[in-house]
């Protein structure tokens, strides 16, 4: 017993340290029954006013205590002792106070009646277990009155004037709205902020220790709440966004967009017409108007996000700055909840609609081994589509074990358009060798469904787990159009030396089905290894049927052309099953394993009547290993191997002559391309000295690509035929580095990046190799001041260089260079000013000629209006020097292609955005 | 009155006065450290932020770890326990810093050291005990069959604490930095950070001086100077900086 009371020596020690009062209290613990004394009891001094703990101490092994030092001061002295009441008194200590206690008497608790309190009851009041309900209705407030002044009626509770409640004596410290947190844990946002005839009862509880569900603020233990349920007509409301924009040069930009919620119901309508490239909502709105993202966890706890786009291309992505768009969308979403949540269903509908003008120059060159063609072609063309779409999502929880989701996508589409050309080739002389002129059009539709079932279910032994996916993916197109080309050919000497006229209808109905099913089993083989077994089953079938019809003497098109005509099927089934082993450790986490397919391939020519069959064994082996230097750096390494299988254009047996200067022709024995791949990363980040550095590399290389042969005559026709090859590889690297300068409070970051790669094909029967290279650096400052101003500015210089095996004395070197540069300024009275420059250069070569830099300088000026600032004006000026071109510029094997394009150039606008809301419940304020 | 723990040798550390009368003085206590996911990512996503709530549908509600703390006399120390087996880990970013700290505390001479792995730094925090001004509350809970009575504090002025002490431990102990109360902390609630820890098993096992040693590698720092590098480096941070100055410096 020698401890406790070295323990009661230092605790007392300790307390005295450093105060001189010199009041004490002290006194004898003993059992009045037993009459016993009672030792390590404690005996705290609380102060009285706010029950803190002063001191404490323990008796000791005579049921002694003393307490020193003591400041005066008025106290509760709480004696406890385990299975005795609670002895509580109030103490009043001067600075000359020597209490002597004497004996304290405890009582053992069983000896204890404990009092019981009858409530009164009110009809507009019930009692429901522990739990007093208040009918609101039944207590008067005035109209538009908020819930506080109703709380204040109702009896057994009291308000004071900073709002704090008190319920049956006991400050309440929760206020909840239909058992939810209403705007964080601050009761008075929902008692001020929600009016009193929103509400359909008050419910008042201690919400208990031990519910099954852990409601997060709630620790556990007894806590004074109040419930607010409102009535099922209140739980509704609407926000929304408008935004009008006009200017001159039928210039226009005008969305909408308004969801309504009431309950778990949620119903949101959107609309856009634009022409200033808008096509579809943008991420942030697209996530409130329901659709969003998904997001889901690698192994190693790596997050990515999946879209929820569903293939559907015809959206804010289908406008790339080619052409003069003018676009039109609509759309509709509707989620509920069902069944406390267990059970969701999204769905929505959308409408959209495209148009686009343009006019474009094409230059490209052809390397071949003696010689250089250059074709100079310039377009104007057309397009128009228009697409109705459909999604669903619907969720069911079936229990805390299993899940099932059901997503189901699809849309219809119509699409038309012309284009029209016109071009020439020269030869390495500078002689002319082919002029061309092609006109086509076409209008089509085209369908897509893509339906999902993923079921999950977790055992009761943590790790296994059983999953079952099936999916369907269906995609048809059918066009009908025609082409109308003229080839003119001439020799070294400029005369023809032929003149082809293509006049064609042509008809394509094209279609692809897949079926996929996969199950997936995992279980622990220790704490952090598991095995993960799967089996999938694949189905997919291609069916494209081609038809090119010349035109008879009669001046109908129903002359069927062998040549351009084709009706193929292409299945493919597919066996795999597979094995990884999976180990998931603090520092470490790697996998291991592989799958086994069985894939049989058969071809059918349905105009020539013939079936080929195919099969293919091959192993995907993948291994990947993750090292977490600590939870901000990490080390990762992975191989894997895949196959890749042509597409049914790549292997049909016909020529496509849609560009009858440029021919291809599927080669029905190609086979499937496989590639390894190695990657590597390495990430870390410093929080104290905020220092990040990266590194990343890549290397695969390709068995059997599926590469072109291409032949070239002397006129420069090309026909390009799809083969196998090997020794094609790609590679890149990089590093980066950013670091937060501290006198100047600015990040800086600086990147440089190296990509090569080898493409082997095909030219004129000798063999190419084309080696590109392209190293880059970049580098970047930022600064910003939260609502005073942001301010970045970065950069990218990069060399690009390529050589073709087939032509050494050919080399294409240049350089490229691009600033960007934002700044947003927030000035007083509201005002912000928004600067954004873009500045392109591309060095010019011995063949793009073109001055291709572009300064693009984009600024608005706007003012907040409105309660809130919830509303803005803005001058919006796009493009403030009229520098902004089309371009693009594209090396591949032995084709060098740049791309000039008409695009929206400097217009002015000026726009009103409004952020709107109100919530039924909310009071106006 | 059931209780919960392992006596491995009653005799040498329990003093039996009567029946009814158990003090303990030395063992080891188990505490669940328990986070609700969701609710922080309520607390991190601002009204219209859905994809930080689409990702509960990903994560687990609970991230439960085990911690143990030695006690003997006036020394405690608290450091990670077993580790949890469980097919749904929570991503390293979304675990935050500080969640393997080793505590030492000389309660007598109201001494602290502890070693806290805060993002890529391992800091050894020597300084004294946090003192709380707890406010004593008529209200009990049982917690593994210790009857415990409710205290208050407020720690970094805003931050409220909730523990259950029970006076049958002699030691003025708890998990991570908390103590000062009459009797050991078995649980602790900060509605705040939406944690908890709640013993879940006592051990009268025998505490060899070993097991409370004190950690001795780290970075020397007290913890006036890690607040200050903390505010400086997550300063951009927001809303997820504020909860994990939170997190590092309970």
């Amino acid at each position: 017993m020698k401890k406790p009371i070295l323990l009661l020596a230092a605790i007392l020690l300790f307390y005295s340290m450093g105060i001189a009062q010199n009041a004490s209290i002290k006194g004898t613990i003993t059992d009045t029954i037993n009459k016993k004394n009672l030792t390590n009891t404690v005996i705290s001094l609380l102060r009285s006013k706010d029950s803190i703990l002063y001191k404490f101490t323990r008796s000791d092994a005579g049921g002694n205590f003393e307490m020193k030092n003591l400041q005066a001061g008025d106290y509760v002295l709480l004696i406890t002792h385990q299975t005795y009441a609670d002895y509580v008194d109030h103490l009043q200590l001067t600075n000359t106070s020597q209490n002597d206690l004497g004996k304290i008497m405890m009582t053992l608790t069983v000896n204890l009646l404990k009092e019981v309190f009858v409530k009164q009851q009110i009809g507009a009041i019930r009692l429901k277990g522990d739990t007093t309900e208040f009918k609101a209705d039944s207590f008067k407030v005035r109209e538009g009155a908020s819930v506080e002044e109703m709380l204040k009626k109702l009896p057994g509770i009291q308000v004071d004037k900073d709002g704090k409640i008190t319920a049956m004596g006991e400050k309440v410290e929760k206020v909840l709205v239909d058992g939810e947190e209403f705007f964080g844990d601050d009761p008075t946002i929902a008692t001020r902020n929600l009016q009193a005839d929103a509400v359909d009862k008050v419910q008042v509880y201690d919400k208990k220790s031990d519910q099954a569900t852990f409601t997060g603020i709630d620790d556990g233990q007894k806590q004074k709440t109040i419930n607010l349920k409102l009535k099922d007509d209140k739980k509704k409301g609407y926000f929304g966004k408008l935004d009008l924009g006009g200017g001159l040069n039928d210039r226009w930009n005008n969305s909408a967009m308004i969801n309504r919620f009431r309950s778990k119901l949620k119903l949101s309508v959107y609309g856009i017409m634009s022409s200033t490239g808008k096509t579809g909502l943008d991420w942030d709105e697209s996530n409130k108007f329901g659709s969003g993202t998904d997001m889901e966890f690698s192994d190693d706890g790596g997050a990515f996000f999946i879209g929820n786009n569903n293939g559907d291309d015809l959206n804010n992505s289908s406008y790339e700055g080619e052409g003069i768009p003018k676009s039109w969308s609509a759309g509709l979403n509707y989620s509920n909840k069902f069944n406390d949540g267990k059970q969701s269903l999204n769905g929505s509908y959308r409408f959209n609609k495209l148009n686009s003008e343009g006019q474009g120059n094409t230059i490209s060159q052809s390397i071949l081994p003696d010689t250089v063609f250059v074709n100079k072609e310039s377009s104007n063309s057309f397009k128009s589509q228009q697409r109705h779409s459909l999604n669903g999502t619907y969720e069911w929880q079936l229990d805390s074990t299993a899940s099932m989701k059901l997503t189901a996508s699809g849309y219809s589409g119509i699409q038309n358009g012309f284009s029209n050309y016109t071009g020439e080739s020269i030869d390495g002389l500078g002689n002319l060798v082919n002029q061309s002129i092609r006109n086509a059009s076409s209008a089509g539709n085209n369908k897509n469904l893509n339906a999902n079932l993923l079921l999950r279910k977790k055992f009761t032994k943590p790790g296994r787990t059983l999953s079952l996916n099936l999916s369907e993916l269906y995609n048809a197109n059918n066009s009908d159009g025609y082409l109308f080309s003229v080839i003119k050919t001439f020799d070294k000497t400029g005369i023809t030396t032929s003149n082809d006229t293509t006049d064609q209808r042509k008809i394509s109905n094209t279609s692809a089905g897949t079926f996929n099913s996969k199950i997936v089993y995992t279980e622990p083989l220790s704490k952090n290894f598991f095995v993960e077994l799967n089996y999938a089953f694949r189905n997919s079938k291609s069916d494209a049927e081609k038809l090119s019809y010349d035109k008879s003497l009669a001046g109908k098109y129903d002359l069927l052309n062998d040549t351009f005509s084709n009706h193929y099927k292409f299945d493919v089934l597919t066996n795999t099953a597979g094995i990884v082993f999976k180990y998931n450790g603090k520092k470490i986490v790697y996998g291991l394993g592989t799958d086994i397919a069985r894939s049989n391939f058969k071809q059918t020519d349905l105009l020539r009547d013939t079936v080929s069959t195919r099969n293919y064994t091959n192993f995907f082996p993948r291994v990947n290993f993750v090292y977490k230097f600590n939870p901000n750096s990490r080390l990762s390494i992975s191989y894997n191997g895949r196959t890749n299988q042509p597409t049914i254009q790549q292997i049909q047996p016909v020529a496509d002559n849609t560009n009858p200067l440029l021919i291809t022709i599927g080669n029905p024995a190609l086979k499937q391309e496989f590639i390894h791949n190695i990657n590597f990363n390495f990430n870390s980040y410093k929080v104290f000295s905020q220092r990040g550095i990266y590194m990343y590399g890549s290397f695969s290389t390709t068995g059997n690509a599926i590469v072109t042969s291409t032949t070239v005559d002397t006129s420069n026709r090309t026909v390009y035929q799809y083969i196998n090859a090997n020794g094609n590889y790609s590679t890149y690297a990089g590093l980066g580095y950013s670091i937060k300068l501290k006198k100047l409070d600015a990040n800086l970051n600086i990147n440089i990046n190296y990509n090569n790669s080898r493409y082997n094909n095909i030219v004129n029967g000798i063999k190419n190799v084309t080696n590109n290279s392209a190293p880059g650096i970049g580098f970047g400052i930022g600064k910003n001041k939260e609502k005073k101003y942001d301010f970045y500015y970065y950069n990218n210089f990069n060399y690009n260089s390529s050589a073709s095996s087939v032509n050494t004395s050919i080399k294409t070197q240049y350089w490229t260079q691009s600033h960007n540069m934002s700044l947003n300024v927030q000035l007083p009275w509201k005002f912000e000013v928004n600067n954004e420059l873009d500045f392109n250069i591309r060095q010019k070569t011995d063949l793009f000629t073109q001055n291709n830099n572009v300064f693009l300088w984009n600024a608005y000026i706007g003012r907040k209006i409105l309660k809130n600032d919830k509303g803005i004006i803005k001058f919006n000026a796009y493009d403030i020097l009229d520098q902004n071109k089309g371009y693009s510029r594209d090396i591949s094997n032995n084709v060098l292609q740049e791309s000039n394009y008409q695009t929206i150039k400097r217009y002015f606008l000026l726009s009103f955005v409004w952020n709107f809301s109100k919530n039924a419940a909310t009071a106006n304020q | 009155m059931k209780k919960i723990f392992v006596i491995f040798s009653p005799l040498l550390f329990v003093s039996f006065l009567n029946a009814q009368d158990i003090f303990i003085t030395k063992g080891k206590i188990e505490f669940e450290r328990k986070v609700n996911v969701y609710k922080e990512i309520d607390a991190l996503a601002d009204d219209d932020n859905d994809w930080l709530q689409s990702m509960k549908k990903s994560l687990p509600q609970y991230d439960v770890s085990y911690f143990d703390l030695y006690f003997d006399d006036d020394k405690t120390l608290y450091k990670p326990g077993r580790e949890v087996v469980t097919a749904q880990k929570l991503p390293d970013w979304f675990q935050g810093p500080a969640t393997d700290n080793v505590i030492y505390n000389d309660i007598n001479a109201a001494q602290t050291i502890s070693l806290k792995n805060v993002f890529e730094n391992s800091f050894l925090i020597q300084d004294s005990l946090r003192k709380i001004d707890w406010r004593i509350t008529p209200d009990t809970r049982t917690i593994t069959g210790f009857e415990c009575r409710k205290a208050v504090g407020r720690i970094m002025d805003s931050v409220y604490v909730i523990a259950f002490y029970t006076d049958e431990i002699t030691v003025s102990g708890g998990p991570e930095s908390f103590t000062g109360l009459p009797g050991m902390i078995l649980g602790i609630a900060i509605p705040r950070i939406n944690t908890t820890w709640f013993a879940t098993k006592l051990e009268l096992t025998e505490v060899k001086p070993e097991d409370i040693a004190a950690p001795k590698k780290g970075k020397k720092i007290n913890n006036a100077q890690l607040l200050g590098q903390l505010k400086t480096s997550t300063k951009d941070w927001g809303k997820y900086g504020q909860r994990n100055i939170w997190h590092i410096m309970i």
